[in-house]
C-alpha cells in the first residue's frame, strides 16, 4: 500500500520518466494501432517493429552516442526502407504479400542481430545497453526520452484528428477512397511514417520483440467494447496508458521485474477480459444469447407438441397430456422437456394440473397455432416459389418457423393468398 | 457488333488491363449514351469489375484510356460515382450505417474539415430513398446482405453524380431488395443519369437494362439490348459454358424474355 502511494505520488524522477514514458507509448500505440488493426496490417506492424533493429544499430555505429533522437532517426528510416521494400516484391514479383512480409522481417532483424552483434564485440564504452533494443527496457528511460515521447506522441495524435474521416474510409473502403479523388497515396505515407515512428519510439521501451503486441492489442481489446470508431481510438489509448501505468507498477514493486513484458501482460489480461465480458461481442454475452434463443426454440417445439397431438388424435386441444404421452409423441431429452414445461408454465402458456399433467392456456394454444402455421407456410412457399420437392421442405420449415417474424408472416400469407392447406394436405390453422 | 454514338458520356478507348502478365481486359473500345441503363455482362472471370475498375483510374492500365463526358476522369471526378462489389469491404468495420453514406459526402466536405450538417441531412434523405432510415445507426454488420447494399447505393446517390458505375449490386440479395433497387434506378434513368451496372443474371437483364457491354476479355458486343442481346452473340459472349448456353437456348426459345410479374416472390 505505501508502495502504490508512493509510485502514484510521482515524487520519485526516475518512476515519473518511467510512468509518463509508458502511458505516452501507450496512447500513441493505441491510437495508430488501431487503424493497423483495421486495415488487417497486424503482421505489417511486426515487420516494422523487426526492421527497427539494424537502423538503431547503424545510427549507434555511425554516431557512436546513444542519443534517443539519433537513434531515432536511424530506426525510422529502416522501418521505412522496410515498407517500400515489401510493397517492391508484392508488386513486382509472384510472391504473395504476406511471404514478402516475412522475408523482408526475417532478412532485416538478421542483419539487425549481426550489427548488435559486432557492436558488443567491439567494446565501445557507450554500448552498454544497446541490446535493450531487443526485449525493451523502460526502466532506463530518461528525460529526454520523456521528452521526444511527448513530442512526437502530440504531433501524431493531432495528425490522426485531422485526417480521421480520410483514414476512416481509407481503412474501410479504399477502392471508393480512391473513387472519390482522396490523396490515398499520400494519406498511405502519412499513416506508414507515424506507425514507423510509434514502433521505433516504442522499441526502446518494449523491444522489437513485443512491440506489435504493443501496436495490435490496445485496439483489438477496444472493438469488443464499441462499434464506433471514434470511442474505439479512444478507449485503445486507455488501455495502452492503463496498461503502461501498471506495468510500470509491477517493475516498480519488484525490481527485477521488466517493464516492457509486464505493459503486454496486462494487456494481453485487458484484451482476454474484453473478449469474455465485452456486451453484445464478448464471449459471455454470445452465450447468453445462443441460450435464449435454443430456450425459445424448444418452449416453441413444446407448444407445437400439444397442438399436434390434438390435431392428429382426439380434436381436444386444451386437453391435458403426461410427461409420457407427450414423449412417446417427440424426441426430446426428458431433463430438456421437463425444464421447458416448467418454464412455459412460468410464463403462463401452460398450466400444470394434477401430477406431471400439463394442459394449453388461452395464449399457448394460441402461440402453438401460430408455430405450426409458420411452418406450413414456409413449406408452401418453398414448394411454390422456389420449386423444392414437398418431402424436401420440412427440415428447413422447422428452423424457419422460429424466425419469421409476425410482418415477414403476413406478407407470407398474402404472397401465397392465404392457402388452406401445406403441401401435405395438412391444414393450415388460422 | 459495337454500335457507336455521337456525343457518349462515357468513352472507353483501347482499354487493357494485364495482371501478372494474364490479360483481364483486352483492348475495349466502345462508347455510351447519356441517360442509359447500361449491363454488363459476362462469364465469372470475364473482366467486368475490372473494366469499371479500369474506368474509374483503380487499376493500373496497359493501354488505351476513358473519357467521360470527353473529358479525363480527374476533371469530372464529382460527377462521377462507383459502387464497389459489396464483398469487397469487411463489414465488421465499426461504423453505422449513416456513417458509411456520409463517405459519400467526403469529397464535398473537404480535407480537414468536419462533417456539416447539410452533409448529414443529405446522407439521411439517401438513406430514405433507399428505405433504411430505421437502420441509420445500425452497426453495419448487423444489417443484412440486401440493407449493406442499400447503404451502398445511399452511398452514391449523397454524391450527387451524374454517371454510376456498380459493381453487382444485385448480387445476393432478396427480392424485395431488388426491386427496390430496380425502382431507383429507373428513377435514376429518368432523371438523366447514366448508369453501368455489373449483372449476372440474364433472365432478368434484358428487362432491366436498355443497353449492353457484352464482355470476355474481349469486348464481344456492345449497343442496345434489340439489336445485342441475341443467340449469337450471348453465344459468344458466354463460350463453351455449356449449362449456360442451355439456359440461354431455352430463354430464346421462349421467344421473349420473360417479364417480371407482379407476384415476385416477398415483394
Ligand atoms: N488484383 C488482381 N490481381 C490479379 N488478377 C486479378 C486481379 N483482379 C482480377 N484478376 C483476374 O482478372 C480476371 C478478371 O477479373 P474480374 O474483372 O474480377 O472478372 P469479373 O468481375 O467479370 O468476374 C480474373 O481472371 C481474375 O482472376
Ligand atoms: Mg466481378
Amino acid at each position: 500500500m505505501e508502495n502504490l502511494i508512493e509510485f502514484l505520488s510521482l515524487s520519485d524522477p526516475n518512476v515519473r520518466y518511467v510512468v509518463l514514458g509508458m502511458v505516452l507509448l501507450g496512447i500513441c500505440s493505441g491510437v495508430v494501432g488501431s487503424f493497423t488493426f483495421l486495415r488487417k496490417r497486424a503482421l505489417l506492424g511486426d515487420a516494422i517493429a523487426h526492421s527497427v533493429l539494424p537502423g538503431v544499430c547503424l545510427a549507434f555505429m555511425i554516431g557512436g552516442t546513444k542519443n534517443p533522437l539519433f537513434l531515432l532517426v536511424g530506426a525510422t528510416i529502416t522501418g521505412w526502407l522496410s515498407l517500400i521494400v515489401i510493397d517492391f516484391i508484392s508488386n513486382r514479383s509472384r510472391i504473395k504479400p504476406d511471404a514478402a512480409i516475412g522475408l523482408v522481417l526475417s532478412v532485416f532483424f538478421g542483419v539487425g542481430i549481426l550489427l548488435l552483434t559486432s557492436i558488443q564485440g567491439s567494446g565501445n564504452a557507450a554500448q552498454s545497453g544497446l541490446d535493450k533494443f531487443l526485449f525493451g527496457k523502460a526502466a532506463s528511460l530518461i528525460g529526454s526520452d520523456v521528452w521526444v515521447f511527448g513530442i512526437l506522441c502530440a504531433v501524431m495524435t493531432l495528425v490522426v484528428i485531422l485526417f480521421f474521416k480520410e483514414f476512416k474510409l481509407l481503412s474501410f473502403d479504399p477502392d471508393f477512397a480512391h473513387s472519390i479523388g482522396l490523396p490515398i497515396r499520400l494519406l498511405e505515407i502519412v499513416l506508414a511514417t507515424i506507425t514507423v515512428l510509434t514502433v521505433a519510439v516504442g522499441i526502446q521501451a518494449v523491444g522489437v520483440v513485443l512491440m506489435s503486441a504493443m501496436l495490435i492489442t490496445p485496439a483489438a481489446a477496444a472493438r469488443y467494447w464499441t462499434d464506433k470508431l471514434f470511442k474505439m481510438v479512444i478507449l485503445a489509448a486507455i488501455f495502452g496508458a492503463i496498461s503502461g501505468i501498471l506495468g510500470a507498477y509491477v517493475s516498480y514493486t519488484e525490481t527485477a521485474m521488466p517493464t516492457g513484458p509486464w505493459v503486454i501482460v496486462v494487456l494481453s489480461l485487458i484484451a482476454f477480459f474484453s473478449m469474455l465480458v465485452a456486451p453484445k461481442r464478448g464471449v459471455w454475452a454470445q452465450y447468453v444469447i445462443q441460450k435464449r434463443n435454443q430456450n425459445k426454440i424448444h418452449q416453441e417445439n413444446v407448444l407445437k407438441l400439444f397442438y399436434h397431438i390434438a390435431e392428429k388424435g382426439d380434436q381436444q386441444f386444451r386437453a391435458a397430456r403426461s410427461l409420457d404421452e407427450l414423449l412417446s409423441r417427440r424426441e426430446f431429452p426428458t431433463s430438456i422437456l421437463k425444464r421447458t414445461l416448467t418454464a412455459l408454465t412460468k410464463k403462463e402458456l401452460l398450466d400444470k394440473v394434477g401430477n406431471n399433467q400439463w394442459k394449453l392456456t388461452d395464449e399457448g394454444e394460441e402461440r402453438g397455432k401460430r408455430v405450426v402455421r409458420l411452418h406450413r407456410l414456409w413449406e408452401v412457399y418453398l414448394t411454390k416459389y422456389l420449386r423444392i420437392a414437398p418431402d424436401h421442405v420440412h427440415d428447413d420449415a422447422e428452423a424457419m418457423e422460429h424466425v419469421i417474424t409476425p410482418e415477414l408472416e403476413a406478407e407470407l400469407d398474402k404472397l401465397l393468398d392465404y392457402p388452406a392447406t401445406d403441401p401435405h394436405d395438412s391444414k393450415i390453422p388460422r | 457488333m459495337i454500335v457507336n454514338v455521337p456525343n457518349p458520356v462515357i468513352e472507353v478507348h483501347d482499354l487493357t488491363v494485364i495482371y501478372n502478365r494474364k490479360p483481364a481486359l483486352w483492348d475495349a473500345d466502345f462508347t455510351i449514351p447519356k441517360g442509359k441503363l447500361v449491363g454488363i455482362v459476362g462469364p465469372n472471370g470475364a473482366g467486368k469489375s475490372t473494366l469499371i475498375k479500369a474506368i474509374m483510374g483503380l487499376v493500373p492500365l496497359s493501354s488505351g484510356h476513358a473519357e467521360l463526358f470527353g473529358k479525363p476522369l480527374d476533371e469530372v471526378r464529382q460527377k462521377v460515382s462507383y459502387v464497389p462489389q459489396r464483398e469487397s469491404v469487411d463489414w465488421d468495420f465499426p461504423a453505422s450505417a449513416l456513417d458509411v453514406v456520409l463517405m459519400g459526402r467526403y469529397r464535398h466536405t473537404g480535407l480537414f474539415r468536419r462533417i456539416s450538417k447539410k452533409d448529414r441531412n443529405i446522407a439521411f434523405e439517401c438513406l430514405k430513398k433507399v428505405r433504411m432510415e430505421a437502420f441509420a445507426n445500425r452497426q453495419i454488420a448487423q444489417l443484412s446482405g440486401g440493407q449493406q447494399q442499400r447503404v451502398f447505393l445511399a452511398r452514391a446517390l449523397a454524391q450527387q453524380a451524374d454517371i454510376y458505375l456498380m459493381d453487382e449490386p444485385f448480387a445476393g440479395i432478396d427480392a424485395t431488395t431488388e426491386s427496390a433497387i430496380v425502382d431507383l434506378l429507373f428513377e435514376m434513368r429518368s432523371e438523366g443519369k447514366t448508369i453501368m451496372v455489373v449483372h449476372h443474371d440474364l433472365e432478368s437483364a434484358y428487362e432491366y437494362f436498355d443497353w449492353f457491354v457484352l464482355l470476355n476479355t474481349r469486348l464481344v458486343a456492345c449497343g442496345p439490348k434489340e439489336e445485342v442481346f441475341t443467340q449469337d452473340l450471348l453465344v459468344e459472349t458466354y463460350g463453351g459454358k455449356m449449362n449456360v448456353l442451355a439456359k440461354i437456348g431455352e430463354l430464346i426459345r421462349e421467344n421473349t424474355f420473360p417479364v417480371r410479374e407482379d407476384n415476385s416472390p416477398l415483394r
